[in-house]
């Protein structure tokens, strides 16, 4: 018996040596999507990275993709693990690709925005109504708070009706997409549209002195902060794990890291929930169909 | 039993969860720095060549024009051009060379070239081979974006066409606005044309590349129409004018505007200022003269154009009274803290044709250390102040009793109390280490190297505020001619120093070490390293102070009691009959509150704020009028609303 056993000891000695080293953890797989200089954001959020990493005990990859949609098909095929989007991306990509929201973003000790649709002070739009025949720039077409929330305002209004296949309707003359949000609120101040509709943050982007221009005509309903996700079939352990460390950057001494990851205030968990009434609204309006 | 007991709990754990996120929520509200923006990209900045030719085209337009920081920029232009097409770049810098052989002439056979005409000739030469490249480099980003399939490509290179369209922001929007209004839209028209992949085909749009031909092909033309082959006029301001376009206004004026890396904030933390009367206990609400003249301080429309415009005030260069580190104006200025004063900027008819970066100087105890100007040249702080308004900022010719008022003000900036030194100036020997005792041995130690046995003491004379009023040339300004006799300047005092670095009168010492080093060396005193060590020192002890700086940096509610301060000159000068200054005042409270109402800590109070702006807008307009008791009841109104929420507004 003993021979068997030392026999079978040298077996296992044999196989594990001809096997090499036990591989280690694979890195956890972060996709970001800059929101501002590539470089100068990727050197910035190193710390936050290195932060998480200690914090959940495995080494963390992070690269950039070119836009939301570069960072979901990341994650749907099987490349990325976690990502950071925005409501109407998320989901979209929740209705594609099967993500899961795990945390919410806080901005100002929200976790919650507007749109607001701003016109100039001078122009004598007073309301709504008043923009019939005139132009409008949004930021993005997939933009929650820079297409579908605005849009939205004139919906409710009963100024538009049939979703975003025809966002114009019988109602502006002309909708643009400005392709980010200074240059949607800036074509406004710059009297080149009528009208913007953007985040209710947009305005920090003027300087002081543009500010008192603008005149916020009317305010969305709520829309919940963007957030994290994590790829469908992520490790539920390492999953927790990540979440735990990302509520560990909340606390004071950590909030050092959050002021490159999208200068954001904290995280709260989260669960789809709080994005339904977004997902219900990207059903009316035509970006998903059922 | 679990039937019935499962709702139970998920309501009650949903009060858990919602409770858990409010908690979260006051937490981060109270505990976080207000920075969060929601995934707002940051403000754009300029691509690099659109800084470098609005930077060039402000320094051009300079007399004399500092031509190393043309050449730079115009690298920079280079660069950028050698991104997009390296051809296209070889050809630019040919020209750039060219004009620089224009601008920066040799002498030939002996003889001096005329600079003058090499400068306006050189100029123009410039300008007119940068208007070319840049707009050349639009083109060419535009070319190549629509020559593309790939969505990202096109997006790519229409964002850089877009980014360097910046560089012609200044001027187009002033002399062609129709055609500006229309370039506009072809980009916004080429943006929303560009679709997009949606998330994995969801909410996706196509892109069509038709459409943005179009759009583009209208900024394309419009930039060879004009600027393929431009060529600068003569007499003119340079600007990129757009001569071939029908709705170029020729008679536009383009307002002025300070050039990219230009920085007039001021500095935080804050100097803490010290007025003597308020130290003394005075009621401020009852020293008039010296309200007026902080109300002045404080105020642009004490300048003429374009410091008006720009906002400039005394206070923007001696931020509440001291040296502003932070100032710097490309062109302007040689290092940051400092700018030459006569220049043809701010004052065209005042320039007197060469560059001299002068620091600004600390004002604190400035009662004491008159004569004025770097080099002593003015005996009265009144009539210094008169000239700076109306020769260094284009200001009319003040009124009597506002330079009374000024020089009152000006005159109660105290130096900060330093337990360090005794009232005769000598060290306070208990609140002082070795080092700094042996320095004031050196400090009052004679080197026959220095100007005939001179020490440090000789003219900064302890007991005399640490200056003796006098000029000396200690060889820190290069003469006009090797044997010139032009480079004496004013004894600088001491007290106060260590809070308005740079040193020298233009500001090439960093710190104070390095001027006790130039000394050493200058002189060839033999001071040991020890030795400067302690000098140092001891030169910090007696330019040290307590509390040099404020610990807040809120400011919002000690600038709404400076404008009570300053509305608290009203009723008399109601009686004096002194309408302009009266309309000064308004209009100087109204630019601060519109400037300082952005700090307020919560912004549920910025409707008060923004009524308390308009009533004194209000005002001013009112008074200008004519009519009086109706702007009597505005700063009534003004006053009721400030006191009612004085403890809100912070």
């Amino acid at each position: 018996m003993r021979k068997f056993f030392l026999a079978l000891i040298c077996f296992l000695l044999a196989v594990s040596a001809l096997a090499g080293p036990v591989p280690a953890a694979q890195p956890l797989r972060v996709a970001l999507v800059p929101i501002a200089n590539p470089d100068r954001f990727i050197d910035g959020v190193k710390p936050a990275m290195r932060f998480l990493e200690k914090q959940i005990g495995r080494k963390i990859r992070y690269f950039i993709t070119l836009n939301y949609s570069a960072a979901v098909e990341a994650m749907s095929a099987g490349r990325a693990d976690i990502s950071f989007l925005p409501p109407l991306p998320y989901v979209l990509a929740r209705s594609q690709a099967g993500v899961e929201v795990i945390l919410g973003e806080i901005y100002r000790g929200k976790n919650y925005y507007h749109s607001k649709i701003f016109v100039r002070r001078d122009s004598g739009i007073k309301n709504l109504s008043d923009l019939k025949d005139k132009t409008i720039a949004y930021v993005d077409p997939i933009s929650s708070s820079g297409f579908m929330y605005p849009h939205d305002i004139f919906e409710r209004a009963k100024l538009l009706k049939g979703g975003i296949q025809n966002p114009e309707g019988d109602f502006f003359r002309r909708v643009y997409f400005a392709g980010g949000d200074e240059q949607a609120i800036r074509s406004v101040l710059g009297k080149f549209v009528d009208a913007a509709g953007v985040s209710e943050f947009s305005i920090n982007l003027l300087k002081q002195n543009e500010r008192a221009a603008l005149l916020p005509l009317a305010s969305s309903a709520r829309i919940p902060s963007h957030n994290v996700v994590a790829r469908k079939g992520l490790d539920p352990k390492l999953k927790e794990r990540f979440i735990a460390a990302m509520l560990k950057l909340n606390k004071p001494d950590n909030q050092k890291y959050l002021k490159y990851l999208y200068g954001t205030e904290g995280y709260i968990k989260v669960s789809h929930s709080a994005y339904q009434l977004v997902a219900d609204m990207a059903l009316k309006y035509g970006f998903i169909r059922k | 039993m679990r039937i019935l007991g499962a709702p139970v709990n998920v309501a009650a754990r949903r009060r858990v969860f919602v409770l858990g996120i409010a908690l979260a929520a006051i937490f981060l509200a109270l505990a976080v720095p207000r920075f969060g923006n929601g995934h707002i990209v940051p403000p754009e900045k300029l691509h690099p060549a659109a800084e470098s030719y609005r930077r060039a085209t402000f320094v051009l337009n300079l007399n004399p024009v500092r031509w190393s920081l043309i050449w730079l920029d115009m690298a920079q232009i280079a660069g950028a051009i050698s991104s997009a097409d390296k051809g296209a770049a070889k050809k630019f810098k040919n020209e750039i060379a060219q004009a620089r052989l224009i601008a920066q002439p040799k002498a030939k056979g002996g003889e001096e070239p005329d600079m003058a005409a090499a400068r306006k000739k050189g100029r123009r030469a410039v300008f007119s081979a940068a208007t070319r490249g840049v707009a050349g480099l639009i083109s060419m980003h535009i070319d190549r974006a629509v020559a593309g399939k790939d969505r990202e490509h096109v997006k790519a290179h229409l964002e850089e066409g877009r980014k360097v369209f910046q560089a012609f922001a200044e001027s187009l929007t002033y002399l062609d606005p129709a055609a500006w209004k229309k370039m506009q839209l072809a980009w916004l028209d080429s943006f929303s044309n560009l679709g997009t992949p949606g998330i994995l085909g969801a909410g996706a749009r196509l892109m069509n590349i038709k459409r943005i031909r179009a759009a583009t092909s209208v900024i394309s033309s419009y930039m060879g129409k004009n600027f393929a082959r431009y060529t600068a006029g003569t007499g003119q301001r340079l600007a990129a004018r757009p001569q071939a376009s029908p709705t170029y206004v020729k008679t536009a004026k383009i307002p002025w505007r300070l050039p990219p890396g230009s920085n007039t904030n001021k500095q935080l933390p804050r100097p803490r200022q010290l007025l003597g009367m308020a130290e003394r206990g005075a009621n401020e609400g009852e020293t008039g003269l010296i309200a007026l003249g902080d109300m002045a301080f404080d105020s642009a429309e004490i300048f003429g154009e374009p410091a008006r415009s720009l906002n400039v005030t005394c206070n923007t260069c001696h931020n509440k009274g001291v040296t502003n580190p932070n100032f710097f104006i490309p062109g302007l200025s040689y290092r940051k803290g400092g700018m030459d004063v006569s220049n043809n900027f701010f004052v065209p008819h005042a320039n007197n044709g060469i560059f001299g970066h002068i620091d600004i100087p600390d004002m604190r105890g400035i009662r004491f250390t008159a004569p004025y100007g770097r080099n002593g040249r003015t005996a009265s702080l009144r009539e210094f102040i008169r000239n700076v308004i109306v020769l260094e900022f284009n200001g009319p010719e003040p009124d009597p009793m506002l330079l009374d008022g000024m020089a009152a003000y000006i005159n109660e900036f105290e130096f900060l109390p330093n337990p360090k030194i005794k009232p005769s100036g000598m060290l306070n020997e208990k609140n002082n280490n070795d080092s700094a005792r042996r320095g004031e041995k050196i400090f009052h130690r004679n080197f026959p190297q220095m100007m005939g046995g001179m020490s440090c003491a000789s003219c900064h004379i302890p007991s005399n505020h640490f200056l003796d009023r006098k000029n000396h040339n200690i060889g820190t300004a290069k003469g006009f001619a090797p044997h010139a006799l032009d480079g004496s300047f004013d004894t600088p005092t001491l007290l106060s120093a260590k809070y308005s670095a740079p040193y020298f009168n233009d500001g090439s010492q960093p710190t104070l070490q390095a001027v006790n080093e130039w000394f050493n060396k200058r002189f060839a005193l033999g001071l040991s390293k020890k030795e400067l060590n302690d000098l140092t020192a001891y030169v910090e002890a007696i330019a040290g102070g307590t509390e040099a700086y404020e610990e807040t940096i809120y400011t919002l509610d000690s600038e709404l009691e400076e404008f009570s301060f300053f509305l608290s000159t009203y009723e008399f000068l109601k009686r004096k009959k002194k309408k302009e200054i009266i309309i000064i005042t308004l209009k100087t409270v109204a630019t601060e509150l519109e400037a300082h109402k952005w700090d307020v800590q919560d912004r549920r109070h910025m409707p008060v704020l923004d009524k308390l702006e308009s009533l004194i807008r209000e005002a001013a307009l009112l008074f200008e009028m004519g009519n009086v008791s109706a702007a009597d009841g505005k700063i009534a109104a003004y006053r009721k609303l400030y006191e009612k929420n004085t403890s809100a507004l912070k």
